[in-house]
Formats: C-alpha cells, sequence, structure tokens
C-alpha cells in the first residue's frame, strides 16, 4: 500500500510538470484552432536555452525560466505575425497549422542537432539530487520545485484568463471568434498574445523539464505524442481537461510502469487517446461537436 | 446522387476547371502529348538496368528504386489525404506492418516476398480499416493526432515484440540472385509498384468514386446532405491507401535484408509521404510522381554535397512550411491555377 501511495506521488509529481507543458498546447487551440505540433520542439529549445544560461552564468534553472519567460514570449509572438496571417480564411485551418507546425518541428529539430549536437545533456542544479521524507515516503526535490513552478505558472496563466482585460478577449475568442470580432475584440491582437503566451509556457516548461529528464532534439516527438494525447483526454482548448487528464495519465501510467514494466506505461497515453476517441470524442471537458 | 455531388463540387471548388468545358482538339492534343511523354520516360526508365556500363550502376538503380518507393507511398497517401482532406500523419504503419508480415513468412516459411508482396498489402488494408474504425470518429486535427497515436502504439509495439524481435529487429536471408544483377530484381518490382500506385491514384481521380472523395474533402456535410455514405467512402479511402504501402514494406525490407522498427515507424518517414504529396500538388495524380522523384534527389543531392543530415531534416521542414504558405496547391496545383501546366502533367 505504501508503495503504491509512493508511486502515486510520483505520478502526481510528474502530471504537474505535464499539465504546464500541455497547458500552451491547449491554449493555441483553444483560442485559434491551432494544433501545435511544434510546441514540444520548442520547450526542447526553452530546455536548451536554460541549459546554456545555467552552464554558461550559472544561472539556475528556476531563474531561468523567469528569463525564459519572455524571450520565448516575443519569440512566439513574432512567429505568429511572420507565419500565421497567411493561413487565416484557408477552408481548412486547423489542418495547415498542424502541417505548418510539423514543418517547424522539423526545421527546430535539425537546427538544434545541428547546432547543440544530439547528445543528452541535463542542468544539475544543487537540488536535483536532494529528496524530502515525509513520514515513509518521499519526494524528490527537483520534481517538487518543478511542480511549485508548473503550479505558479498555471494559477497564473488561469488568473490572466479569468481577470485581466486581455483574457476577457481570449476567452471571448475560445467561445467564438466571429462574435468576438463583432463585439470589438481585436482577434489578431488576442491571437498573437495567446501564440506568443503559448510560447512562453513552452519556454517556462523547457525550464522545468531541463533539470528533471536528460534531453536531446529528437525527444520532442516523444513528448508531442503525451501531451498531444493528454489534451484529447482533456478535450481540445481546455485548460481544465489538460490538468486533469496530465495528473489522470501520468499517476496512470506511473502505476503501469512500477507493476508491469517501464515499456509499456507509454501505451498508457496512446491506448488512452484511441479509448477516449472510440467513446468519447470531444474529450471529458470539451464542447460537443468542438473536434 | 452523382450529379448532385458534382453540384456541390462546382460550387464549392474553384481550381481544377471542368474537362468537359476545354475544346475538344486541345484536349486531344494534351492527350496525345501526355500518352507520348509518359510512354517515353516509362520506356527508357525499362531500358536503364540494361545500361551495365554506365558509372556508379549501383547507386543509379538504388536511386530509382529509392524514387519508385516514394512515388508509390505518396501516391496511396494521396488517395486519402489528397482528395478526402483527412491527413494521416501516421502512414508509414502500414509500410512497416506490411514489410514485418512478408519478413516472418520469409525467415519461418521461406517464401519470396516477391510473392507475398500483395498479401503484406491486404494484411496492411485489413489494418487499416481496423484503424478506421476508431479514428474516423473524429475529424480535422483529432483525426491527425489519432493517426501519430496509432503510430507510436505500433512502434512501442512492435519494439518489445519478441516475435518480432523487438528493437533490433530481424535479419532476412539474402536474395538468391546473381551478384551483378542484385539491384535490378528491386528496381523492377518497385517499379510496378509505382505504376501500380499512379494507375489506382488514377483510376480513383476519374471515377464516381473519386468524385465521393473529393465531395468529402471539400465539405463533409453537404456531401452527406446530398446522400453519400461518407464514413463508407473514408474507410475505402484509408483502406486503399492502405494496401500499396503494405505491398512496398514487403519488397524494401527484403532489398536491405532487414527489419527493424526505426526504419519503418519513425514519424519521419510518415512526414515525407505527406512533403512528397504536399510538394508535388495533393489531390492530384502527377503531383506526388514530381514530389517523391524532386525530394529523393534534393535529399540525395544534400547528402552528397553538404553531408549533414541534421541540415536535410532542416531543409525538409523548411520546405513544407514554404510550400504551405506560398504554394498551397503543390507544383501541380500551383502551375494549374496559373495556366501554365504542361500537358504531360495534366492527369487530372
Amino acid at each position: 500500500m505504501s508503495q503504491f501511495l509512493q508511486v502515486v506521488i510520483l505520478g502526481v509529481l510528474l502530471g504537474g510538470v505535464y499539465a504546464l507543458m500541455a497547458s500552451g498546447l491547449t491554449l493555441l487551440f483553444g483560442v485559434m484552432r491551432v494544433v501545435n505540433i511544434a510546441h514540444a520542439a520548442f520547450i526542447v529549445l526553452g530546455a536548451f536555452f536554460t541549459f546554456f544560461l545555467w552552464e554558461s552564468i550559472g544561472l539556475d534553472p528556476l531563474l531561468g525560466m523567469l528569463v525564459a519567460l519572455p524571450v520565448f514570449f516575443v519569440f512566439g509572438a513574432l512567429l505568429y505575425r511572420i507565419l500565421f496571417p497567411r493561413l487565416e480564411g484557408s477552408p481548412r485551418f486547423s489542418e495547415m497549422t498542424v502541417l505548418l507546425t510539423f514543418g517547424l518541428a522539423f526545421m527546430a529539430e535539425g537546427l538544434m542537432a545541428y547546432f547543440f549536437t544530439g547528445i543528452f545533456r541535463q542542468t544539475a542544479p544543487s537540488y536535483q539530487v536532494d529528496a524530502f521524507r515525509f513520514g515513509s515516503f518521499f519526494v524528490p526535490a527537483a520534481q517538487f520545485y518543478a511542480l511549485l513552478g508548473s503550479m505558479v505558472l498555471l494559477v497564473a496563466l488561469w488568473a490572466f484568463i479569468n481577470f485581466t482585460h486581455t483574457g476577457y478577449g481570449i476567452r471571448a475568442t475560445m467561445q467564438n471568434r466571429t462574435a468576438a470580432q463583432i463585439v470589438g475584440v481585436d482577434v489578431r491582437r488576442v491571437s498573437i498574445i495567446s501564440f506568443g503566451v503559448g510560447m512562453a509556457l513552452a519556454g517556462a516548461a523547457g525550464a522545468l523539464v531541463s533539470f528533471l529528464f536528460p534531453f536531446f532534439p529528437a525527444r520532442h516527438w516523444q513528448w508531442i505524442a503525451i501531451l498531444l494525447s493528454l489534451i484529447v483526454l482533456g478535450g481540445l482548448g481546455s485548460l481544465k481537461g489538460a490538468v486533469v487528464g496530465a495528473l489522470t495519465l501520468a499517476v496512470v501510467s506511473s502505476l503501469v510502469s512500477q507493476y508491469t514494466s517501464p515499456v509499456w506505461s507509454p501505451m498508457v497515453f496512446y491506448g488512452a487517446l484511441f479509448l477516449i476517441l472510440l467513446v468519447r470524442p470531444q474529450g471529458l471537458f470539451g464542447k460537443q461537436g468542438r473536434i | 446522387m452523382a450529379d448532385e455531388v458534382k453540384e456541390a463540387m462546382t460550387a464549392t471548388t474553384s481550381t481544377a476547371p471542368i474537362p468537359s468545358a476545354v475544346d475538344p482538339s486541345v484536349a486531344r492534343r494534351r492527350r496525345q502529348v501526355r500518352v507520348i511523354v509518359a510512354s517515353t520516360i516509362l520506356i527508357l526508365v525499362l531500358l536503364l538496368p540494361l545500361y551495365r556500363s554506365m558509372d556508379a550502376y549501383n547507386y543509379v538503380l538504388q536511386v530509382g528504386v529509392s524514387i519508385f518507393t516514394w512515388i508509390a507511398l505518396a501516391s496511396s497517401w494521396n488517395i486519402l489525404g489528397g482528395y478526402t482532406g483527412y491527413i494521416s500523419l501516421g502512414h508509414n504503419v502500414f509500410y512497416g506492418v506490411g514489410g514485418y508480415f512478408s519478413a516472418l513468412l520469409l525467415i519461418h516459411f521461406g517464401l519470396s516476398p516477391f510473392l507475398t508482396a500483395p498479401l503484406a498489402g491486404v494484411v496492411a488494408l485489413s489494418l487499416g480499416l481496423l484503424a478506421g474504425l476508431v479514428t474516423f470518429r473524429t475529424q480535422g486535427p483529432a483525426f491527425i493526432i489519432s493517426t501519430i497515436a496509432l503510430l507510436f502504439i505500433v512502434l512501442v509495439w512492435f519494439d518489445t515484440w519478441s516475435l518480432t524481435g523487438g528493437s533490433n529487429g530481424l535479419s532476412l536471408p539474402v536474395p538468391p540472385f546473381p551478384r551483378e544483377w542484385l539491384r535490378a530484381p528491386f528496381y523492377y518490382a518497385m517499379l510496378a509498384a509505382a505504376l501500380v500506385a499512379v494507375w489506382l491514384g488514377h483510376r480513383v481521380q476519374h471515377s464516381k468514386f473519386g468524385l465521393a472523395l473529393r465531395a468529402i474533402g471539400s465539405d463533409q456535410v453537404k456531401a452527406e446532405v446530398a446522400g453519400l455514405n461518407t464514413r463508407r467512402f473514408k474507410m475505402l479511402a484509408f483502406a486503399l491507401s492502405a494496401f500499396i504501402p503494405g505491398a512496398v514494406g514487403a519488397i524494401f525490407a527484403y532489398s536491405i535484408s532487414y527489419v527493424r522498427p526505426t526504419i519503418f515507424f519513425l514519424i519521419a518517414i510518415g512526414a515525407q509521404m505527406v512533403l512528397m504529396a504536399i510538394i508535388g500538388g495533393r489531390g492530384t495524380v502527377a503531383g506526388p510522381v514530381i514530389g517523391a522523384a524532386l525530394v529523393i534527389l534534393l535529399n540525395e543531392a544534400s547528402l552528397t554535397y553538404l553531408g549533414a543530415t541534421e541540415l536535410n531534416l532542416a531543409v525538409t521542414g523548411a520546405l513544407l512550411v514554404v510550400v504551405l504558405l506560398f504554394f498551397p496547391g503543390g507544383i501541380v496545383g500551383s502551375l494549374r491555377e496559373r495556366g501554365k501546366l504542361p500537358a504531360f502533367l495534366d492527369w487530372d
């Protein structure tokens, strides 16, 4: 029993980080129907960004996260401004964005592999090997700080969307793009800001990832497959869904990994995706007909 | 029923000119040019392996095999992705499953993959039908995501399955051909596969079935209102586009004498099919052929002169981005839009 609870604790810690990794992805889909296949590639880019800050000036990855946020926001906003207006008005906008970001993912992977090489990297701050003990359970310090960082950012995101003027615009655009435009929301501006925020979240997630997992450029395919499954489970475009999906699947996959074999743990994500498409294609918190 | 679909088609798509609107004598001349150019190319391609004294004979044949392989794969992908707009990013699943199937038959029963390739196609087709049951519950981005998930499920499965040798894969017996003619049988087999795939694409393009697929592609709701059983047509298209990759996978596995999950089930392999079809022109017969030849030749050139595979990957991605943003119709589509499509590319 205590081993079971220990595995659940580790699963929750992991799920909290997955939730942050997925939040930007689901936000982009919710606001502008963009499925950003390159999201995980930008997470890896964020990890490299933090890694080089840590290596060159010894900046702690958690502080590196704060640097990554604005840098990646600007990067995302620029990227959206340059690439996406040409696709607006295309009859199959979502599909086109999948293909476009698929191309971006290859570009990002290829360039990272060329400039940073394909070797495994990881930042190693002092707390990386520490652990807290609570009675008979232990919590790795790195995972704990990562969860904390993830929660702070997710709460900030939630507050931004629910209590700021721009947030109102984002939510209006999520509900109905045309109607939002009619009531005076500058949808283009909202899209640019959302893309920037999505990218900032990817950069921040990358900072956390940099000390949690060894990373290399091609790693992003594995992550994007996991992230896509959990946002489909939660309902594409739903932030709450992404968090619930992330926690559920991370816990289940940790249990599967513990009680069967680690090779089957990724199967949980893809299997869950197929299962949810069979029984409830709109996901847990998705609206009917949204996909 | 077909008339209604035709009406829906002409109302919603604008790029493709209606064939009957073209002056018949012009159409006849264009057809003649088409047939002459195509048969000339075909004869040259058929005779190429006999020209043994050329430089780098084996290399040239190998590039030919690659080009035919990818023509077959991209054309098959096009049947589903090009006409219905349902984009499968995990289409290499069928390619790999076909390869493994024939490899196992060769290892355990000594059956030549040249004979079992059609059977491998049928296995891939059945898998396509099975996967379609789940994936066609969704559309748009969720469909694409489900095809990626299918790919990863199959990857994990083959990575761990003892029958297929896990992640180490299996070695196949070396083909029993004389050394100096080792490449030629594969050359002709892949050429046959490519021809069948292009012929199939042509048949689909000029049939009511293809019309139905295009109707689904331009507006699924309207197609359903017009009385089409869209689910059945999509399933058929998915199965059909899985068949050739299965057969091609069988021959490919034999040609390299081993199978391993990472040569079939990498996402980059599926991406390549999509890239080729899009660069050449989705939903056209000639598009995937041009796209495949171009991408393979570019890859070979960049490997020879640049050497770095990482940059190759980046260039592939950049190419996809540029084509999507500036030439969404691909080479064939963009040329047609400007009225500059040469007759020999006009098979639609």
